[in-house]
């Protein structure tokens, strides 16, 4: 397998040198489908929230991937960062502040500390050793969220603080659905340009060489431990931002957005998408949140059907479902 | 990348054998209403998983049960009713997620739910925000209808203070002074030990410890190892669901039901039914139950369930599904409309009338603090007996003589102008 994805990567980094007028024009359409997104979801049977949850763990996912997808780290841990940035956020308005966006800064803020401080913990040891790190530091701050009932509210989860109103210049717009969802397409846009300018400036070649050749780095004298644990701290600020902008759509945060089994989703969401392609994680959190959202209303056993899509995915398009549809129109 | 590979790959083999269960779970939704009125739409989160799942299932087959019946009877304000429900899987987060999307897809009119105290909770804030009635069925936690209290929330089921006020005097004369706890870690918990503590302080009784599990503990032995050596009088079990059930399970293991009694709030025909006979035993709570002599409307309504649902007999939660859904009907006709302020008026003082109550006294939804003043059967496990005939209860206590007044709760009510 590991052929094949270097393969994949040989074909592909030349076709992003000569395609960019076709990546300008796949990024316009992507840019007016999702600016319109208020416009047709209702048309098509969907609600708003709904769009802003797919972005949201889309966000989540793609800062993931940044880890996963292109240094070739497994972190079985980063609901650990999105859950600390929706409790930062949720505390922050319940005790602090009615600003949307103090709050929001401190939530981000704290779940990407947490990151910086824990990842070079973590980028210690490589492969398996390297994920089941990333989970027990992931599952701390699951029981700390689940005892610490004076603060975090425990198995209630973090209720009584309420979405405020957009500090406009001049004046304060009320967010309800819509005003939310152009919140979180504002974030995912912001997160997305710099994940892109990241990938594309040294650092962004050196993450991609260490997951190609971590030896070789190593050899060439390269810290490529410090560029993991730079690459797990950009990841864990996008997801806690995912995470502060999932406690502001929900008014309430539970103690289950740290638990691993929310990293395993935001990993299911990555490699069912593409882990190869920077929008795929976008791709993977539409199918997810869509699955989820349709066939849980007709059976209970929701888990299975995405267990299902997982399954033939991983076995059909192992690059995931946007590297499939880039390796058939590249062939 | 090889061990990463190999990694995915044992996830998701992992993941086929979750999806081998799948086939045939596809179920289709139900029911039928031959005239073609817009339906009446009431959303149910409850849990169909989770520790919680079988008291779920009860209050939606009882719900269901109503809704099968209004429905023959011409329905509500001769509109058909719609019973549309989700599995909140007795976790608050998801709860909310469900309840969002039978508000934005399905456009219910009322929502109620869910057998867990934390998801009731999360429910009616959410219920508060979207200007909807909300009727929480089984969530007993003291501040829904107390220190939370809300102008749309109304509760059917118990408060956790009447479950602990219902038996507290009995247990304390028959077994003694000093008491331990083992706690479920989350809302309904702590306000019954908060609520015995009080009382047993008040009485002149004392702590001999306590603990706290968290929801879904499987292995109580370091809890009972500790009962076992501080030897109190009464092992309070303060325990939802499963996790009940698991711990009674191992005192009976350990013997401790036979040197210490075992008592506490709350006993559920459910637990009893999946508990094995010598695990069966203590002093305990009930908030209905299906055997009450004299009580009119009753036998016809387990005669009629049980056809409906293949002999099983009716326990508390299906009731306060039953009761609930009726709740709804009785008060958008009062109303007569489905505004959220109309209904919540038609349903402050609203009496469950002796078909719907099925208890010898008549419950009404306070209109202070819109709790439902329903009885109390405290009452012991019978040794030896089987289903369904398993609890003794040992009287009928009417709510409002065991309930604290709104003021003493917490509650004060607020409504929008």
């Amino acid at each position: 397998m590991s052929t094949d994805l270097a393969t994949e990567t040989a074909r592909t980094a030349p076709q992003a040198r000569t395609g960019m007028s076709r990546r300008t024009i796949g990024n316009v359409v992507l840019g007016v489908v999702l600016l319109t997104v208020p416009l047709w979801l209702p048309l098509v049977g969907g609600y708003t929230d709904l769009a802003s949850r797919v972005l949201i763990y889309a966000l989540a996912a793609m800062g993931l991937n940044l880890l996963l997808g292109f240094t070739g780290g497994l972190s079985f841990g980063h609901a650990a960062y999105f859950g600390l940035g929706a409790y930062g956020v949720g505390l922050m308005l319940k005790y602090e502040t009615h600003s949307l966006f103090l709050a929001l800064g401190v939530g981000t803020l704290v779940g990407g500390l947490a990151a910086t401080l824990l990842g070079p913990i973590a980028v210690r040891r490589r492969g398996i050793y390297f994920s089941m790190i990333t989970i027990a530091i992931g599952q701390m701050f699951y029981f700390i969220a689940i005892r610490w009932n004076t603060l975090t509210g425990g198995y209630d989860g973090l209720s009584g603080f309420a979405r405020p109103k957009f500090a406009g210049p001049g004046h304060l717009l009320s967010m309800g659905p819509t005003g939310m969802y152009y919140l979180v397409l504002a974030a995912f846009a912001i997160a997305a340009l710099l994940l892109w300018i990241v990938l594309n400036a040294p650092l962004g070649h050196a993450f991609v060489a260490i997951r190609e050749n971590h030896k070789r780095l190593t050899f060439l004298g390269v810290s490529t431990q410090r560029y993991i644990a730079i690459s797990f701290a950009i990841s864990g600020f996008i997801a806690a931002l995912a995470g502060g902008l999932n406690a502001l759509l929900d008014g309430f945060a539970s103690p289950n957005l740290l638990n691993y089994s929310m990293s395993g989703d935001f990993l299911i969401i990555a490699v069912l998408g593409g882990m190869r392609n920077f929008y795929g994680p976008l791709a993977g959190a539409v199918i997810f949140v869509l699955v989820r959202d349709y066939v849980s209303s007709v059976t209970d056993n929701w888990m299975s059907v995405i267990g299902l899509v997982f399954v033939v995915s991983v076995i059909f398009f192992p690059m995931g479902v946007l590297g499939f549809f880039n390796r058939k129109s590249g062939s | 990348m090889t061990n990463q590979s190999a990694l995915i790959d044992r996830r998701s083999i992992l993941k086929a054998g979750a999806a081998a269960g799948i086939a045939g779970l596809l179920a289709t939704p139900e029911p039928t209403w031959a005239a073609s009125e817009k339906p009446i739409k009431i959303g149910m989160v409850d849990p169909i998983t989770s520790i919680f799942a079988a008291m779920g299932h009860s209050e939606i087959k009882g719900a269901k049960f109503a809704e099968e019946e209004i429905n023959k009877k011409g329905g509500i304000m001769s509109r058909p009713l719609q019973l549309i429900v989700e599995d909140g899987a007795g976790n608050p987060g998801t709860s909310i997620d469900k309840a969002k999307r039978l508000v934005a897809r399905e456009k219910i009119d009322f929502l109620m739910g869910t057998v867990n105290s934390a998801s009731s909770l999360a429910l009616s804030q959410f219920a508060n925000q979207h200007n909807m009635l909300f009727l929480c069925t089984g969530g007993h936690v003291d501040a829904l209808t107390g220190t939370n209290c809300n102008w749309n929330t109304f509760r059917t089921c118990s408060t956790t203070w009447m479950l602990t006020a219902g038996d507290f005097e009995t247990l304390f004369d028959k077994f003694g002074k000093s008491w331990y706890f083992i706690t479920t870690d989350y809302a309904f918990g702590h306000a019954e030990q908060a609520d015995y503590e009080k009382q047993l302080k008040r009485h002149g009784g004392t702590m001999a410890g306590s603990a706290l599990a968290p929801v879904g503990t499987t292995d109580f032995s370091s809890y009972l190892i500790e009962v076992k050596a501080k030897k109190p009088k009464v092992l309070c079990l303060l325990l939802a669901g499963d996790d009940q059930v698991n711990c009674m399970k191992q005192i009976a293991q350990f013997g401790i039901d036979k040197e210490i009694a075992v008592a506490g709030a709350l006993i559920e025909l459910e637990q009893l039914q999946a508990l094995p006979e010598n695990a069966r035993y203590g002093w305990w709570t009930a908030e209905w139950y299906w055997k009450q002599p004299n009580t009119p409307h009753l036998a016809d309504f387990v005669k009629a369930y049980r056809a409906k649902y293949k002999g099983e007999y009716p326990s508390a939660r299906s009731w306060f599904g039953y009761a609930s859904t009726y709740a709804i009907k009785l008060a958008v006709e009062r109303a007569k409309s489905l505004e959220t302020m109309k209904v919540v008026r038609g349903m402050e003082g609203l009496v469950l009338p002796p078909e719907v109550a099925l208890q010898p006294n008549a419950p009404m939804y306070r209109a202070a603090d819109h709790q439902l003043m329903l009885s109390m059967f405290p009452g012991h496990v019978l040794k030896g007996a089987q289903y369904p005939d398993l609890f003794d209860v040992s009287s009928i206590i009417p709510g409002e003589k065991l309930a604290l007044s709104p003021a003493a709760a917490g509650c004060k009510m607020t409504y929008p102008s």
